[in-house]
């Protein structure tokens, strides 16, 4: 899943779509077009009431604290704080003008005089209109599936902020699927993903109402249900951080989110910022944070493509044996000179990765580290050094971070305690450089970035026999084989063997996961992300507590079949074609897993780890899996 | 973030119900007045951008609730305020005598660092009812008091007739922004893991 090579996930920028949609790939799709174009026309009602303060000059934004907010769901999505927003200035509104709506008619919305009481029946006629969401997915569909099969072939992702200008006034704000929102303990906004930060004081305020509201009666806040929406509250000391959002993900991948956010923030700040606001409550940490709007947004949008963002667990740049450890033996060579870690990365994947002595680098320290260098665009320019945190390794304290990029997607990264170790890490730097463009490891690095990893299409055959052959839409495993013919009609467009679409592949031991590159069928982007969320919520339901040492799922919906396997040493997440027969599928998976085996030490980074020993389980089968029946 | 240096100001604003803090701030923000009395749930917030001395910031406007059911809300409400706006009802003495108790329960809810010196202002609202004539609470012995507490800034006003509110919020504004300025120096003081011994002690030894 590439980081960079596609649109954004929830926010995308509406493009007009040069070609008609010709070839649907699914049924809902034009009924997602229908049901935007219908939100579209509900919001073009004029409402000329609410036009009586729209010249106020000054920007104002309101929430409202209901005082029984906390047991009524519906006061927070139809009271004050969600739902009041009018404006007559949005009758040009389009799918490509969300984002240009005007201030002024924003602050009129909430108008603070008009509303109060008198004007609860323009508001209330458009709380069943106006509430849909902004699904910047259908757009994506008008854009992508009109381009079926072309891969990328759409807007690239672009870092930073989006509608900036927007406030809790604005109805495209509202209707914004995932927002992200840190704030103060005193009810200051930090960040935000969407709209003004300053502008949205006042809803950052009721945030922190709710929150504390809650905290004095000894309580603790952690999920709102509000309709489609789920607010989700992770507080970290005098940081609050919260998501709203109506994407249907597991209440567990949303606050697992916000770790990551709040992670991120440490990353930059160290948990230290604590002691700021334990000496003043009003300490203000914006301005510390200045600039680093990239890192958060670029680490929402990984929350829609990077599956190490829910599996904990980082992912390596398949190269040969000998070159990964020709890579490493350099990589060992600096960490012994007084490098504490010592990586070399190619995009969000390891190539390298080397710790002194028994030093260890959590996953998701590794994922926010390069999601900090890849996302601020300086890195790239020359080489750098910057005080760094890792917060799963010392949450309190600063590394000090080279990070040197080699070539436009590779670079490396040496981690030092040491203030001071600026011009040792560059000379280490230029070794490290010099032995791997010696060895051409860059040259293996970048024929890989395009060879790509693998691919289901090149899955082995189960022992010469030929069970790519059968239909697994005819359920008769076994029996069924058909000349190649046959299976090219069959499987027109349908994926690999048996109908498998994908697979993620996570060692547990290894901290490391594999995952297949996408193929046809899940060609389009709105795919790619509808597959990643299966997964994401599977995931969740197999780690829910009160699992077992074993467990499996074999779970058939319109969209899929989903096959899993937990085991104390790996876990596989299969995905084949709905129609795929089941005792096939659960054949495949176990070709996957003997595949894997078989070019492990070209997918994973072995020896990172005390468990160096490790290798995946010899005996792959699924012996109890193919009785039961779901 | 914003990318320019802006600065956030909380202003907490309390007093007896129906003294008229909604309408103040209602008046201050959007240049509009009610009559009709709608009594405020919880709290309310709002934000107004203002330029003072050729700075930009921000003031979140924390409007309570002045019935005494609302008090639970609490420490939270009060934690990190940059100002403290008191507000009362000339013609009523009760409102003017509570004005005490709503200082105290803010400096013991909000403990400021430094109690003595913390920002306040006092309004006394609702002066253009009657002419004037069932004003109970005199200016002077309004001021008295705002003197006793250490010199209170005072201002009368009117949020119906819009007197004197943009002048007091200019103050507000000005008290909040003083006092949060001798704050804004420090950076977090960082540990250095230090020393090679000691960085393992971070990491998984597992």
């Amino acid at each position: 899943m590439p980081p960079n090579s596609d649109s954004s996930d929830d926010d995308q920028n509406p493009k007009p779509n040069p070609y008609p949609n010709p070839k649907p790939s699914s049924i809902d799709q034009p009924l997602d077009v229908i049901e935007n174009q219908l939100a579209s026309i509900s919001i073009v009602q004029p409402e000329p009431e609410s036009d009586t303060n729209g010249t106020s000059p000054s920007k104002l934004t309101k929430g409202s604290l209901n005082e029984n907010f906390g047991g009524d769901n519906g006061n927070l999505r139809h009271g004050n704080v969600m739902e009041k927003s009018s404006s007559s200035k949005i009758t040009e509104r389009n799918n490509s003008g969300m984002e240009d709506m005007e201030e002024p008619s924003s602050p009129s919305s909430s108008g603070y005089a008009g509303e109060r009481g008198s004007s609860n029946g323009s508001s209330s006629g458009r709380a069943g209109s106006g509430i849909g969401e902004v699904d910047d997915e259908i757009h994506e569909i008008v854009n992508n599936n009109s381009l079926d099969g072309v891969l990328n072939s759409h807007v690239q992702w672009l870092p930073g902020k989006r509608h900036g200008s927007e406030d809790d006034a604005s109805i495209s704000w509202r209707k914004r699927k995932k927002h992200f929102f840190i704030l103060s303990h005193s009810g200051k906004p930090i960040y935000s993903r969407y709209g003004d930060e300053h502008k949205l004081a006042g809803f950052s305020a009721t945030l922190q109402a709710i929150i504390s509201f809650v905290e004095n009666g000894g309580d603790r806040v952690n999920l709102i249900r509000a309709g489609k929406h789920q607010v989700v509250f992770l507080v970290k000391g005098p940081i609050y951080l919260v998501c709203i959002s109506c994407t249907e993900e597991p209440y567990m991948s949303l606050r697992g989110q916000l770790e990551l956010l709040y992670n991120q923030m440490i990353l930059i700040l160290t948990r230290s910022v604590n002691r700021c606001f334990e000496k003043n409550a009003k300490f203000d940490m914006t301005p510390l944070l200045g600039g680093t709007d990239v890192v958060f947004s670029s680490l929402i949008h990984s929350f829609s493509w990077n599956p190490a963002t829910f599996l904990h667990a980082y992912t390596c740049l398949r190269l040969a044996y000998a070159t990964r450890q020709s890579a490493g033996a350099i990589l060992q060579d600096v960490a012994d000179s007084g490098v504490l870690f010592a990586m070399l990365m190619c995009k969000h994947k390891v190539i390298g990765l080397v710790g002194a002595q028994k030093a260890s680098l959590h996953p998701d320290d590794m994922l926010l580290l390069s999601n900090f260098v890849m996302s601020s665009e300086s890195f790239r320019t020359s080489e750098s050094f910057s005080p760094i945190c890792l917060p799963r390794f010392n949450s309190m304290a600063f590394l000090y971070a080279y990070v040197h990029y080699l070539d436009g997607d590779t670079y490396l990264i040496l981690l030092s305690t040491s203030s001071d170790a600026f011009y040792h890490l560059k000379d280490c730097r230029i070794r490290v450089e010099n032995v791997l463009l010696k060895s051409n490891v860059l040259g293996e690095i970048q024929r890989s970035m395009v060879d790509g990893g693998m691919r289901i299409e090149d899955l082995p055959d189960d022992r010469g026999s030929r069970s790519g052959a059968v239909s697994p839409h005819l359920g008769q495993p076994g029996h069924a084989t058909y000349s190649s013919e046959r299976f090219d009609e069959a499987f027109l467009g349908v994926g690999g063997p048996a109908g498998l679409w994908h697979f993620i592949y996570r060692s547990i031991y290894l901290d490391q996961y594999v995952s297949s590159e996408f193929s046809s069928p899940i060609n389009s982007r709105r795919q790619q992300k509808r597959l990643y969320r299966s997964y994401q919520k599977i995931y969740a339901s197999m780690h829910e507590e009160g699992i077992g040492p074993h467990k499996t799922l074999f779970k058939r919906d319109d969209n899929y079949v989903l096959l899993c396997w937990v085991t104390p040493d790996f876990e596989l997440y299969a995905v084949f074609d709905p129609l795929a027969d089941k005792a096939l599928a659960i054949k495949t998976c176990n070709r996957v897993c003997q595949w894997i085996k078989d070019v492990e030490n070209e997918i994973f980074l072995l020896g990172a780890s005390p468990f160096s020993w490790w290798t995946v389980p010899g005996n792959t089968s699924l012996p109890e899996f193919a009785e039961i029946s779901l | 973030m914003p990318s320019r240096r802006r600065t956030l100001l909380k202003v907490i604003i309390l007093g007896d119900s129906g003294v008229g803090k909604t309408s103040l701030m209602n008046q201050y923000v959007n240049k509009k007045f009610s009559n009709q009395y709608k009594a405020t749930i919880g709290a309310d917030f709002l934000t107004k951008e203002v330029q003072f001395e050729d700075r930009l910031f921000t003031l979140q406007i924390w409007d309570t609730a002045g019935q005494e059911r609302f008090q639970s809300l609490g420490v939270a409400f009060y934690r990190g305020a940059d100002c403290c706006v008191l507000v009362y009802d000339v013609n009523s003495m009760k409102s003017f005598e509570n004005l005490n108790n709503w200082r105290e329960e803010f400096l013991i809810q909000a403990s400021p660092s430094d109690p003595e010196n913390f920002p306040f202002v006092v309004l006394g609202n609702k002066v253009d009812i009657d002419g004037g004539n069932s004003r109970v609470v005199s200016e002077k012995k309004a001021r008295a008091w705002c003197a006793s507490k250490g010199n209170i800034p005072y201002f009368e006003t009117s949020a119906k007739e819009g007197t004197n509110v943009e002048e007091a919020f200019q103050c507000i504004a000005k008290n909040a922004l003083k006092s949060g300025e001798e704050e804004e120096i420090y950076l977090p003081d960082t540990l250095d893991v230090g020393t090679s011994s000691q960085p393992r002690t971070g990491g998984c030894e597992c």
